[in-house]
């Protein structure tokens, strides 16, 4: 068990490094103008030369990527708009378009993605439990054949038109449904819950579509268990079997694919964030993708990464306590 | 499983063919793809989405010519069709099937034909692509194992935990600084060609990886059957034994999961394109139109809508397709 733990997070580790390594190839050795980028179309060279100076463009790769990777460790200190500033710890370096820290920027758009994330998570895990579990007691009839069918439909339908078309249409048609928009937690939980209901219920039923297939099979499953006829044989109403005979079997194999598909999410989420203008990471790379803000960029991928190795990790770890049989493997 | 006999020995083929002949007895040796696409066949719904599919392709192969039918092209701006406010003042018509765009009044019927063309262009190129190297990748790796195995295995595993759509946003960037310097330095056509082909290129480098991990699983189990080690002991090259003893029998996986992968390039391309970082302008796709048109959704809703439609309509159709395929090639529904 502990070693099994700690060969995956030596191979977690080892993909942030190459990560690390390979975008860095990607953005920096790339040969890009930064100089040219930040300075504008009418440069004085003067003032070009400064720029691209303080950007250590000169140097040999090796030294800048030491220079990149003890800023991310130690920190250090950077020339933004002319002046020497310190900038601490975990160090992406200076946006060149907005002349702040990197990691601010990340920083403000993090808790907009992780809501995004998070929240749609619960939504899509209450949808596709109910719907599965309505759909398996009621197996075989139209009903069931619907919601399996419908299901299907919105899983297959591009996810970027489906959230587009309830951007644009549902305020519209259901006024009571208030309009997306970001309002931090901390500000006002009631306004940061109403702004995101939209945006999580899209998310939800988008991607209940597998989870709604895998909960009725597995229910269907377990209602077949000799224990649940015993149950109802002893006469026990028909809400409790389901609920507490049926669904607890039924849940484990559920648990287990809950978050596998943490990359999937990630995407729903810059998509949602996009078309609901909800300012979280993917618009914040995406902005940075039009201003050619090299940092900005790699600090997004390099976040993205890590974000989706820890959790990749997370789930691994969580299945192996859940199943033992991986453990052996 | 019936394999090992059919499509490996390459007598087996026209004995089957001949077993059918006039007058003779059915013979049982009919190989399984066959199997699966008699029942393809029979398969209505699949039918249907096929024939689709096949609508969408001639769609595309012969925009010019739809477009030359109407009297239109998708490039001519009919500033006289647009009011002062950008709206256009005509609806759809002879000689504007579906209208014109708002602000600058291009034919939507000839710029929604050619929109086609990109999603089918990119999606194909890339399942091939995607599917070549998986296929490649997962036969070596499970085949030949030791370090190769763990080589390719470590950078599956890798490709599979990066998160696409973020290297996706970040690519064109890098690619076009590295070929032509900034942005501003490369003229709309040379930016054009190089969003096209890192759109490929990206779509392929994260696409391969699923079907290559399948294909290893598949080999690793086949390859310690009795024909592979029969083959080995008569001492067949390794490459034969690898695209003519274990290939053939693993067509189904790769069948199903290249019909299943083409719809997912599709959103993909569609997606990129509308978040901005994938194909331009001047380029008539159905993503850009979407990007475009959603600030127009009420003035204007077919401008919007003919586009959607378009993309889930093919998207939905060669998704059916693709279960369809998927249940005629299980073996558990094989009768």
């Amino acid at each position: 068990m502990v070693l099994y733990i700690l060969r995956r997070i030596a191979s977690a580790i080892s993909v942030i490094v190459v990560t690390l390594i390979a975008s860095f190839g990607l953005f920096y050795l790339a040969p890009s103008d930064p100089a040219g980028v930040i300075c504008g179309a009418k440069c004085p060279p003067a003032r070009y030369q400064e720029i691209a100076d303080s950007l250590h463009l000169d140097r040999p790769v090796y030294q800048q990527i030491w220079e990149y990777l003890h800023g991310l460790v130690l920190g250090t200190d950077v020339v933004s708009g002319g002046q020497t500033v310190h900038c601490a710890a975990p160090c992406l370096g200076y946006s060149y378009v907005f002349g702040v820290p990197v990691t601010t920027l990340i920083m403000h758009a993090l808790p907009v993605t992780i809501s995004i994330v998070f929240g749609s998570a619960i939504a899509y895990l209450c949808i596709g439990t109910l719907s599965g579990i309505f759909a398996a007691r009621r197996r075989g009839t139209y009903l069931d054949r619907t919601i399996v069918g419908g299901t299907l439909t919105i899983g297959s339908v591009p996810y970027f038109v489906v959230a587009l078309l309830a951007a644009l249409y549902i305020p519209t048609l259901i006024p009571i449904v208030p309009q997306a928009k970001w309002v931090p937690l901390t500000e006002s939980p009631l306004k940061w819950f109403l702004g995101l209901l939209l945006p999580w219920i899209v998310l939800g039923i988008v991607n209940s579509a597998s989870y709604t297939r895998y909960s009725r099979a597995s229910m269907i499953e377990s209602l077949s268990e000799d224990y649940v006829r015993t149950a109802r044989a002893k006469g026990i109403s028909e809400r409790r079997v389901v609920y507490r005979h049926g669904l607890r079997a039924a849940v484990t194999p559920l648990a287990t694919i809950f978050g596998l598909d943490v990359a999937f999410a990630l995407t729903g989420a810059i998509f949602t964030e996009q078309i609901f203008g909800l300012p979280g990471l993917g618009v914040v790379t995406l902005r940075a993708f039009d201003k050619y803000d090299l940092p900005v960029l790699m600090a997004g991928v390099l976040i993205g990464a890590v974000v989706l190795v820890i959790m990749n990790l997370l789930v691994d770890i969580l299945y192996t306590i859940l199943d033992p049989r991986v453990r052996l493997s | 499983m019936e394999p090992v006999i059919t499509g490996t020995d390459p007598i087996a083929e026209p004995m089957a063919q001949a077993g059918t002949a006039p007058g003779g007895v059915k013979t049982v040796s009919k190989s399984p793809t066959r199997i699966a696409l008699a029942r393809l066949r029979k398969d209505r719904v699949a039918m249907i989405c096929l024939g689709i599919f096949v609508a969408f392709l001639l769609i595309a192969i012969f925009a010019p010519l739809l477009a030359k039918l109407e009297g239109q092209d998708y490039t001519t701006r009919n500033f006289d069709l647009i009011d002062d406010f950008g709206y256009p003042t005509v609806g759809p018509s002879s000689t504007h099937w579906f209208g014109v765009e708002p602000r600058i009044g291009r034919d939507l019927f000839a710029r929604w034909a050619y929109g086609a063309r990109p999603s089918l262009l990119v999606a194909i190129i890339t399942t091939l692509i995607t599917t070549f190297v998986g296929v490649v990748a997962g036969l070596v790796s499970g085949f030949l194992g030791g370090w190769v195995d763990r080589v390719i295995s470590w950078v599956i595993d890798f490709v599979l935990s990066l998160p696409y759509l973020l290297f996706a946003i970040a690519f064109p960037a890098v690619i076009l600084s590295i070929i032509y310097g900034n942005e501003e330095g490369a003229t709309p056509e040379q930016v054009g060609r190089v969003r096209f082909i890192s759109l490929i290129s990206v779509l392929s480098i994260f696409g391969w990886a699923g079907l290559a991990r399948l294909i290893r699983g598949q080999v690793l189990s086949l390859r310690e059957r009795e024909f592979i080690a029969a083959a080995k002991v008569l001492g067949v090259p390794t490459r034969r034994v690898l695209f003519k003893e274990l290939l053939p029998n693993i067509i189904a996986p790769i069948v199903v999961s290249a019909s299943l992968a083409l719809p997912g390039y599709i959103v993909a391309e569609a997606g990129l394109t509308f978040l901005g970082v994938g194909l331009l302008e001047p380029t008539p796709s159905w993503g850009v139109t979407i990007a475009a048109a959603q600030n127009f959704y009420r003035a204007d809703p077919l401008y919007l809508w003919l586009p959607v439609l378009g993309i889930t309509i093919l998207v939905l159709a060669l998704s059916l397709l693709g279960d369809a395929i998927r249940d005629a090639f299980d073996p558990r529904t094989r009768r």
